[in-house]
């Protein structure tokens, strides 16, 4: 009895009060305020200050002007306003993709500088004319140390050393990924045809292919795909065998080109499956551009020439319709939403219409595997752009492993990094060239769809909105090594796991902040979003981050997490008593027959 | 039943409203209260049940390969159609729904016909259960300033508003029935909501009937009154809800709005809501483009720009933060009113008293608020709602909005209200179904002729009863007196699916966030009472309790025995009894969700 005294001594459960969580956390520029008094930015290893500038004007187009110091390091702008607000301003240089003068001296003798980011913000800043021409403004600084790549610099991730517990740069390991799919087994097998990237040097080394295709046949059936991507598999289906397959258009050209050991590879990957005696193939882009692509000596296959298959496009558009899209949401929304017409401002950006295409495109793959129990091979044109899109959003709706953290890393590890997705192209990271046409927001939308599918499903997935936010901040930032480089090969050569650190490494490092609380393991569950236009959002919480009148008015984490943290104390408190009632009950069992105790069921673990 | 032609068709079918799956075949009902669809193609027995009365329009559509369709489409937006095959049957069952769904006199809806097995003592007490009057007594009144008058106890004053009414202890009664006289329908300036904490108050009333020049002597007594009431502030304002064109338009008419020059120390402003046929139209435009099958992004984004309804969502709303800033921070009385005052007046009173006062989103505090702000000011709901088959122009959407921009507020502060959305959609079902007695008249003097209080049963103690599944797992007491400042940013505004879509399965969202956080409390209730269970037996076994049934009497022992002190609200923080603990314990019923409602469901086109 005293025993259970000193229990009830104790307060129901201890709740850290801190409510100014996941709200503040999702802001970077607040959780810099939390922890900094001084003028200068706290300094990562290897971080250094490369210049100063007091008296700096930072336009801010919600709070008006601020003045404050700014300062420039290999690694961040930091600017931090000491008067009448406490205001800072943390921005790693690899956000900025162009800094521009502004105008000529104005007539107080300032001269204005506009950052345009990669994260949807311009930043503005004003500061005086260097008296003495030959001192350097802290802009020019700013310049050379934002766009490294383009001034024979090397990139902070080289540089930046700290050490984590885990190395993220493990977290992906090929063969033991498709040791867990279950492979190989007695259709597929694995190859080592690529193991020095000789067959195709965007792939990785690691490729599944079917058992009865000698590695011989691989490199004629490579001389018919774009740039020797040849039909791999990505994903089988643990019951039916039904896989995922991805690929880059067929050369095809005008002539109308056949290849027999094309035309038998796709014939076998469809034998492989016994379930269906078909073979879907989903061309990602609008039929007129596949099309088109017959000029360049690409194009589709033909139904004559694949027998059993059926060709589907699916109407997602280029990497430069989409960065166009971009362009205009961001005109739509930052800094400021206009008060009305804000529904026909977001349709002409036709970025949620991209968005549904995508998901939509996901959807039907996933479909025809899970329901139809039939083989897909997935292509666009080069196949590291749409196809990364859509293989791996459909995997994420196939398969729960996906669905937690550390499945999740993997599934960007392989479907986009090891596949080729050109990282350091789409991105520019340190390069000042920001009219390349092959910059394209593909991964940002990619992201986008997960967070819609998070909507749709909030139980289902392991990670929080946090964690997308992360990955697209550290996508920018150059802190990490992992969105390096644009192949895997190049990763190697440039030996990035030795010398950068990998961003899960990072996250890994502290999970709980990445946790959603109310996750539950539906692992064998297949998700089919809802793609109509009803349930598409516009991602506010990352779009419109930067607008104080959107920050998120109730820490809503915080509160799952209570409540869960009550029921699991609750159910300890269960556990404990009904331990103590049987233990008390058996010791005195013969004396009380009649003791209820016995027809008490263990309480389950919920949830 | 004389209306009813034909009581069962067979092997009718439903059509799914989106996507082209095959449809679902089985029996139509046609009962003196309801349709019924008894579903025979599935194996499990599925039942789609429509009350008459909520059934907005009948159509028949032009004959298809499949027979003769049938859409229907009701006021709480459950829209079904159905395929019969025989013309005939058709027919009958077009005409007889006609009929029942536009009930000739209020006698014929259903509330008369209801009967939840309740005595009369339990129904009078039902009545009794939410008494707005004693919200007035919540906020502090009477007081030094303001006082309950009973000037208006045989609707003498004004037809339409409650027996009592919340007036300035300075207005004499000349005053109060002067202004009356100035006021249209005599709805005079009367006590919307006392704010204590600054002393300002927000008043309502209906428009002066100022024409294009005309004063009166007591009015501007009457707002001087309200005025001086507050005496930290030195300007009163006077908010007209209208557009400014609406109300100059009605000086023409002899009604209008007050001119600054004739009121001392008031600041006159327009908001620029606009009126019941606008809204009536703009709610017709949203519902087309809800009925789109598969909407391209074009059409879905321009229709519902076009629709204007979160426009005008936005527009009460703005209306209602003005309110609430300026008596909460401000400091500042208001009196609201737009033409009559018991449309858009109630919209914007009710929604700055929700944003002021936290007691108003508690499930009771929602209970009262619209028996105070609705259905005692007179909202016309007879009309409004078209309960009776009546002049289709007094129709509109007025009530339906306030319910919207109260989600929308709720989506903006998921842990600021007790209540869940099930609770809004379930007010908004009863306020078109007439179930109970509640919502049926124009105003008060109505329902008493109607005698409403001795044939019809209230809602309210029917919904307490349940409010365990209405409850919003996430809400937080610990907010104190805090006034909301939602965002009216336009991209807060969003089409409302649970209201829209509430009865088509396929679009609603595969995991609902509310279902999982009730599944949680509803567990943790259970090992709540698990808990209480084992610590009785192990009281048994220490002999401290009788080997017996539920406790009766506490002893210091007992107490001493309920260790863990579990506090779902800061108010009844109370230790946990033995059998204290179930009755307060958060019970929730589950619908299903979770693994059901993963399945594949086929892709949309």
């Amino acid at each position: 009895r005293s025993d259970r005294s000193t229990h009830a001594a104790k307060p129901p459960f201890a709740m850290s009060s801190d409510n100014v969580a996941i709200s503040a956390e999702f802001s970077p520029e607040l959780r810099v305020l939390r922890d900094s008094n001084k003028e200068e930015p706290q300094l990562l290893p290897k971080e250094s200050v490369q210049d100063m500038a007091k008296d700096v004007t930072y336009i801010c187009p919600y709070i008006g002007a601020l003045r404050g110091t700014l300062t420039v390091t290999n690694y961040r702008l930091f600017f931090k306003c000491m008067d009448r607000v406490s205001f800072v301003l943390d921005l790693p240089l690899g956000v900025v993709s162009r800094v521009e003068k502004i105008g000529g001296a104005s007539s107080r003798g300032e001269v204005s500088y506009g950052l345009v980011c990669k994260d949807i913000r311009n930043l503005r800043f004003a500061h005086k004319q260097m008296e003495d021409s030959l001192i350097k403004s802290i802009f020019e600084i700013l310049m050379k140390f934002a766009f490294p790549v383009s001034n024979g610099l090397t990139i902070f991730a080289f540089e930046y050393g700290q050490v984590y517990p885990e190395n993220g740069w493990k977290v992906y390991d090929a063969q033991a990924e498709y040791k867990r799919q279950g492979l190989p087994n007695e259709s597929w097998r694995i190859t080592k045809v690529n193991d020095h990237y000789e067959l195709c040097d965007t792939y990785p080394s690691t490729l599944v292919v079917p058992v009865n295709i000698p590695d011989e046949e691989l490199k004629r059936v490579a001389a018919f795909r774009a740039k020797g991507r040849i039909p791999v598999l990505s994903w089988i289906h643990p019951e039916s065998q039904a896989t995922v397959i991805r690929c880059s258009q067929p050369m095809v050209g005008v002539n109308g080109k056949r290849s027999k050991d094309d035309e038998k590879y796709l014939q076998t990957i469809m034998d492989a499956n016994a379930q269906s005696h078909k073979l879907f193939i989903f061309d990602a882009r609008p039929s007129v551009n596949a099309a088109a692509n017959k000029m360049k000596g690409g194009g589709y296959e033909s139904e004559d020439a694949y027998q059993n298959a059926e060709l589907v496009f699916l109407d997602i558009h280029n990497i430069h319709v989409m960065r166009e899209s971009l362009r205009k949401l961001k005109e739509v929304v930052y800094p400021n939403i206009e008060e009305s017409h804000w529904f026909s401002n977001l349709e002409s950006t036709h970025w949620l219409e991209h968005i549904k295409l995508i998901l939509a495109g996901a959807l039907r793959i996933a479909d025809k595997v899970e329901s139809g129990k039939t083989s897909v091979v997935v292509h666009c044109s080069d196949g590291w752009d749409r196809t990364a899109q859509l293989t791996s959003l459909a995997m994420l709706m196939l398969d729960g492993h996906y669905r937690t953290i550390r499945g999740f890393q993997v599934l960007l590890e392989k479907e986009w990094l090891s596949f080729g997705h050109r990282f350091q192209l789409r991105i520019g990271h340190g390069d000042k060239n920001h009219t390349d046409a092959d910059r394209s927001p593909v991964f940002l939308q990619f992201i986008d769809c997960v967070w819609q599918m998070i909507r749709q499903f909030p139980a289902a997935f392991e990670f929080n909105e946090y964690f997308l936010i992360t990955i697209l901040d550290h996508l920018y930032s150059c802190l990490f090594g992992t969105f390096m480089c644009n192949s895997e090969q190049q990763r190697v050569k440039e030996e990035l796991p030795k010398k950068t650190v990998s961003l899960w490494a990072y996250i890994n490092s502290q999970l709980e902040e990445f946790t959603n609380p109310l996750y539950v393991n539906y692992s064998n569950h297949v998700l089919f979003p809802v793609v109509s236009m009803r349930h598409l959002e516009l991602w506010v919480g990352y779009y419109i981050r930067w607008n104080p009148r959107m920050r998120p008015q109730e820490p809503v984490h915080q509160r799952y997490k209570e409540l869960l943290a009550k029921r699991a104390e609750l159910q300890k408190r269960v556990e404990e008593l009904q331990r103590e009632v049987t233990n008390r009950s058996a010791a005195s069992s013969s004396e009380r027959a009649g003791s209820p105790t016995r027809s008490i069921t263990p309480v389950q673990t919920f949830v | 039943m004389e209306h009813i032609l034909t009581p069962k068709v067979e092997e009718v079918k439903l059509l799914d409203r989106y996507t082209a799956k095959k449809p679902a075949i089985g029996t139509l009902y046609l009962t003196a209260t309801h349709l019924i669809f008894v579903e025979t193609s599935c194996n499990t027995r599925k039942e789609t049940w429509m009350l008459h009365h909520l059934i907005a329009t009948v159509e028949k559509l032009p004959l298809t390969a499949m027979g003769f369709p049938l859409h229907i489409s009701c006021k709480n937006f459950h829209v079904a159609h159905f395929v019969i095959s025989s013309e005939t049957d058709c027919q009958n069952v077009h005409q007889s729904l006609v009929r029942l769904s536009q009930p000739g006199k209020v006698e014929e809806l259903y509330a008369f016909l209801y009967n939840p097995k309740q005595d009369e003592d339990e129904r009078r007490n039902g009545w009794g259960f939410i008494d707005s009057a004693m919200d007035f007594k919540r906020m502090g009144l009477p007081n030094e300033v303001w006082e309950m008058t009973d000037l208006n106890k045989n609707y003498e004053l004004c037809s339409t508003y409650h027996s009592q009414l919340g007036i300035p202890k300075t207005a004499s009664k000349g005053t109060v029935f002067g202004s009356a006289k100035f006021r249209s329908r005599g709805r005079i300036p009367t006590l919307s909501y006392y704010h204590k904490e600054s002393n300002a108050a927000i008043c309502r009333c209906s428009q002066p009937l100022s024409g294009l020049s005309a004063r009166c002597v007591e009015d501007e007594e009457m707002l001087q009154a309200i005025s001086r009431a507050n005496p930290k502030s030195t300007f009163m304002y006077v908010v007209d809800t209208r557009p400014k064109l609406n109300a100059m338009a009605n000086r023409a008419a002899g009604k209008g709005y007050e001119n600054e020059d004739n009121y001392s120390n008031i600041r006159f402003q327009f908001v620029g809501i606009e009126n019941i046929h606008v809204m009536r139209n703009s709610l017709q435009k949203l519902l087309e483009v809800c009925a789109m099958k598969s909407p391209t992004m074009s059409d879905y984004l321009t229709g519902l720009e076009n629709s204007g309804w979160l426009r005008h969502i936005k527009a009460v709303m703005d209306a209602g933060v003005f309110l609430a800033k300026a008596v909460a921070e401000d400091k500042v009385s208001v009196l609201v009113h737009c033409s009559d005052g018991w449309d858009r007046t109630a919209q914007v009173c009710s929604l700055a008293s929700i944003l002021l006062d936290p007691f108003y989103r508690t499930i009771k505090g929602l209970m009262v608020l619209i028996e105070k702000e609705w259905i005692a000011m007179g909202h016309k709901f007879t009309q409004r709602c078209g309960h009776v088959d009546g002049d289709p122009k007094e129709v509109s959407p007025v009530f339906t909005q306030f319910i919207e921009c109260l989600w929308n507020l709720m989506e903006q502060y998921p842990c600021g209200f007790e209540y869940n959305e099930k609770y809004l959609l379930e007010i908004h079902n009863h306020v078109y179904s007439c179930q109970f007695g509640n919502f049926i008249g124009n105003c008060q003097r109505e329902r008493e002729e109607m005698r409403l209080y001795e044939r019809t049963f209230s809602v309210w103690p029917f919904l307490w009863e349940n409010r365990h599944q209405y409850r919003n797992p996430l809400h937080k007491c610990s907010l104190g007196r805090e006034v909301l400042r939602p965002s009216t940013l336009p991209l807060n505004f969003k089409f409302w699916c649970g209201m829209y879509n509430h009865f088509d399965k396929g679009m609603q969202p595969k995991q609902s966030i509310l279902d999982l956080l009730l599944t949680i409390t509803q567990k943790k209730a259970e090992s709540e009472k698990k808990m209480t269970d084992l610590q009785r037996q192990l009281a048994v076994m220490d002999g401290v309790l009788a080997d017996q049934g539920s406790p009766t009497g506490t002893s210091p022992e007992q107490t001493s025995l309920s260790p863990v002190s579990v506090s779902h609200t800061a108010e009844n923080a109370k230790p946990l009894m033995n059998g204290a603990a179930v009755e307060e314990a958060e019970i929730e019923l589950v619908s299903t969700a979770g693994s059901e409602k993963m399945e594949p469901v086929a892709i949309e086109n």
